[in-house]
């Protein structure tokens, strides 16, 4: 009988156990260190987020790094985006982060900020990465990442299901206009599971350049508090209540289930997303046997299309790494070694070095990307400074709260408030 | 040891006759007072053998536990650390839009899951009492579940079970049911958890079972020749002679209910979807502390479980000596 107090105890105490837990791992260390020669070699970890191609690839490049650096051996470990951070966060509370791993714009003051993320200036190489690059690496003043290659937003389409709606988007489009464009594909599929674009209202990066587009950010400039008002966010977050209703949209009892993106499960024609996404579109859509486009995205101001080239992702090393070095040479390599770079493609996007484009294999879906982004040049903005280390939290929150919209359990009213207290919260609880 | 020498002269002393008995009595008596448990050296040796469970307690139960206690009254960051607070963490909760929906949705999986998962396991322990043959692999398959229901592998299956065009979504739609796959419908997607609950009623079902074989058949005999029914055997003789073991499992399920974890954050995410309807409490506490980094607050969620679970236990004792048939207390 008397079990259960004890059982109880023991679960409730997950938070300040797993702390414990957490500081005990830390002191995990073992003999004199390795020697760094084949018998006894270096060990590094190395991360990412992303799919199986990712990973093959990628390993494909690690077993040349090895095989040309002799005593270093690289265990590599990836996961799914959202996987990737629940357990990047979890390891960070224990100080366990790996040697080099893969490091989002969106969490950089997250892990840099707090001091997880060892200073790379003089030891990883920097003369070679094309200019304005490197700028989005930099916290307090120091370098912690440097871009592996970077991207920009803007409006992934099915050109063959737009061409045969006879749908067309001019640069310059608005919003309203992206809506009708969807409601006409959508009415000319006339097919069960098959919409010409989904809801974006979920995505706090959207909201962001539909602010930026009215000249306004997301967050105040020194990262405090959230810079638009609750009218502002339920503007937003009813701007595709019509379309849902109309059924031009999925609804979100669809969309919650899916595991991957409706255009690669062929049942969306249009999304608002990551230029560097195409090549992964592309394969499965040519399956379904359909032709992707790349726009501009919708916008308020055809002045201000309020885009901004963003790292599509960067290169970390952990503050508690035993091999600062080493990882530098393995971050190095993967960036400038054209070898590796032949291998890596552009499966991360083009390339943020001179040499990584000049040695880079240019496909057509690539060229695609490279094309899109020297059409927008001259509308990219200076980047907003690198969120508040609550973004992530943040992020997920928005879309959650959203989901509660969606679902009827809120009105938007009432999920602007929800949201407004949980990040006034969260962001209080990093300053 | 004193004692042996004069039991191995008893045979001589034996022919004595009584004489001899009443100072063996005595030696005997106070070879027991002089009994291991007593004696300072064995005593310190038992503490020693309990040193490494001791050990192991204030590290991983008590410390842990009062750190965290700690914690709930500050504004702890797991990386940065914080200060005390007071009570903040507690009274901020009232304003937590998503502390009320964590209470709501664990408040009715535990109303849901626990008597449903009590009836069942009740039920199949009656049949599964029953004398037939091969009656042991029955008892072995029912138990089975249980052994694997709190795994990632079955919270995974459950999710192809219960999604759209799921073998749920298929069979209920030949009966005219449209809201899809419970995965992805807020209204009734607690139920995949609560089902899992239920499937799971291994443990509160081998207690049943051996709390049934403890029934005097007698009782039930009498009953026959009084001419009682199935039903009447039952409420009468079973139900009250069960009852200790009922209020055993009606404790050890609705504790164990209200700190529900691994498939519920497997099968609904950090985000508790869809809409936060599988929003349990503890994934709310994991949250908050490993991925917003906000432990003290989640320390205070913590504690709050703590009493809130403390308070249910003690109503439940309350209730129980009413309603709890104890046999041997009227002897």
């Amino acid at each position: 009988m008397n079990r259960y107090p004890y059982r109880a105890r023991r679960r409730t105490l997950l938070g300040g156990a797993g702390a414990a837990a957490a500081l005990g791992m830390t002191a995990a260390c073992g003999d004199d260190g390795p020697a760094g020669t084949a018998d006894d070699p270096i060990e590094l970890s190395f991360e990412w987020w992303g799919n199986d191609d990712r990973a093959e690839i990628t390993r494909q490049a690690v077993d040349l790094f090895e095989e040309k650096n002799e005593g270093i051996t690289v265990t590599t470990n990836f996961a799914d985006f959202p996987d990737y951070w629940q357990t990047m966060t979890t390891r960070m509370a224990g100080q366990d982060l790996p040697d080099v791993f893969q490091m989002d714009y969106s969490r950089l003051l997250q892990f840099g900020g707090n001091g997880m993320l060892l200073p790379l200036d003089g030891l990883v190489d920097t003369s070679d990465f094309i200019e304005g690059f490197l700028d989005t690496g930099y916290v307090n003043g120091e370098l912690v990442a440097v871009p592996v290659a970077g991207n920009t937003l803007g409006l992934v389409y099915r050109a063959d299901w737009f061409e045969a709606a006879g749908v067309t988007l001019e640069p310059g489009y608005t919003w309203a206009d992206y809506q009708k464009a969807m409601r006409e594909v959508t009415e000319n599929l006339a097919e069960d599971g098959k919409w010409g674009g989904g809801d974006f209202a979920g995505q706090y990066h959207f909201m962001e350049l539909w602010l930026r587009q009215a000249g306004g950010s997301f967050y105040t400039e020194d990262g405090t508090a959230l810079n638009f008002d609750k009218a502002q966010l339920v503007e937003w977050w009813s701007m595709n209540q019509d379309l849902a209703a109309d059924g031009v949209v999925p609804d979100i009892g669809t969309t919650s289930q899916w595991e991957e993106g409706g255009l690669v499960l062929d049942a969306l024609g249009s999304e608002i997303g990551w230029d560097n996404f195409m090549p992964w579109f592309a394969p499965a859509v040519a399956e379904n046997g359909g032709t992707l486009a790349l726009a501009a995205p919708p916008s308020q101001d055809p002045n201000n299309i309020g885009l901004y080239l963003k790292p599509s992702m960067q290169f970390v090393v952990g503050a508690n790494t035993e091999h600062p070095d080493e990882s530098a040479k393995l971050i190095d390599f993967l960036l400038t070694d054209p070898e590796a770079i032949a291998i890596l493609g552009t499966n991360r996007g083009v390339p943020a070095t001179n040499v990584g484009r000049d040695n880079v294999e240019v496909d057509e879906v690539s060229q695609q990307v490279l094309d899109y982004e020297a059409s927008v040049e001259q509308y990219l903005a200076s980047p907003p400074p690198p969120p508040p280390a609550a973004t992530g939290s943040i992020e997920q929150k928005f879309a959650e709260v959203y989901e509660q919209v969606l679902f009827e359990e809120l009105s938007a009213e009432d999920g602007a408030d929800t949201f407004f207290t949980e990040a006034e919260t969260l962001l209080a609880s990093e300053q | 040891m004193s004692a042996s020498p004069s039991t191995a002269a008893e045979p001589e002393s034996g022919t004595a006759g009584e004489p001899g008995a009443p100072p063996d009595r005595g030696a005997r008596g106070a070879a027991k007072r002089r009994s291991p448990g007593i004696r300072g050296g064995e005593r310190l040796a038992g503490y020693t053998f309990m040193i490494p469970w001791l050990i192991g307690t204030a590290v991983l139960t008590v410390g842990p536990m009062a750190w965290s206690l700690y914690l709930s009254f500050t504004d702890y960051h797991l990386i940065r650390g914080g200060d005390w607070i007071g009570f903040a963490n507690y009274t901020a909760m009232f304003d937590d839009p998503m502390f009320a929906r964590a209470v709501r949705v664990t408040i009715i999986y535990v109303v849901l899951a626990v008597p449903v998962k009590l009836v069942a396991s009740l039920a199949v322990a009656m049949l599964l009492s029953q004398k037939r043959r091969g009656m042991g692999f029955y008892r072995a398959a029912f138990y089975m579940p249980s052994l694997i229901a709190m795994s990632v592998g079955i919270a995974l299956i459950w999710k192809a079970l219960f999604s759209n065009d799921g073998v749920q979504d298929s069979i209920m739609s030949s009966f005219g049911w449209d809201g899809g796959g419970f995965l992805g419908n807020p209204s009734v997607s607690i139920l995949m958890l609560v089902i899992l609950a239920v499937w799971s009623f291994g443990a509160p079902m081998v207690i049943f079972l051996a709390g049934l074989m403890q029934v005097p058949q007698e009782l039930y005999e009498a009953a026959d020749v009084d001419g009682a029914g199935k039903w009447k055997k039952f409420v009468h003789i079973t139900l009250p002679m069960l009852s200790p073991v009922i209020f055993f499992n009606v404790l050890m399920e609705t504790v164990g209910a209200f700190q529900v974890f691994g498939p519920a954050y497997i099968i609904g995410g950090e985000a508790g979807s869809p809409a936060w309807s599988t929003l349990f409490y503890t994934v709310r506490i994991y949250t908050l502390a490993f991925t917003d980094f906000r432990m003290g607050y989640a320390s205070a969620y913590a504690w709050l479980l703590v009493v809130a679970v403390g308070i249910v236990t003690l109503i439940m004792f309350r209730a129980a000596k009413q309603l709890v048939f104890y046999a041997a207390e009227d002897k």
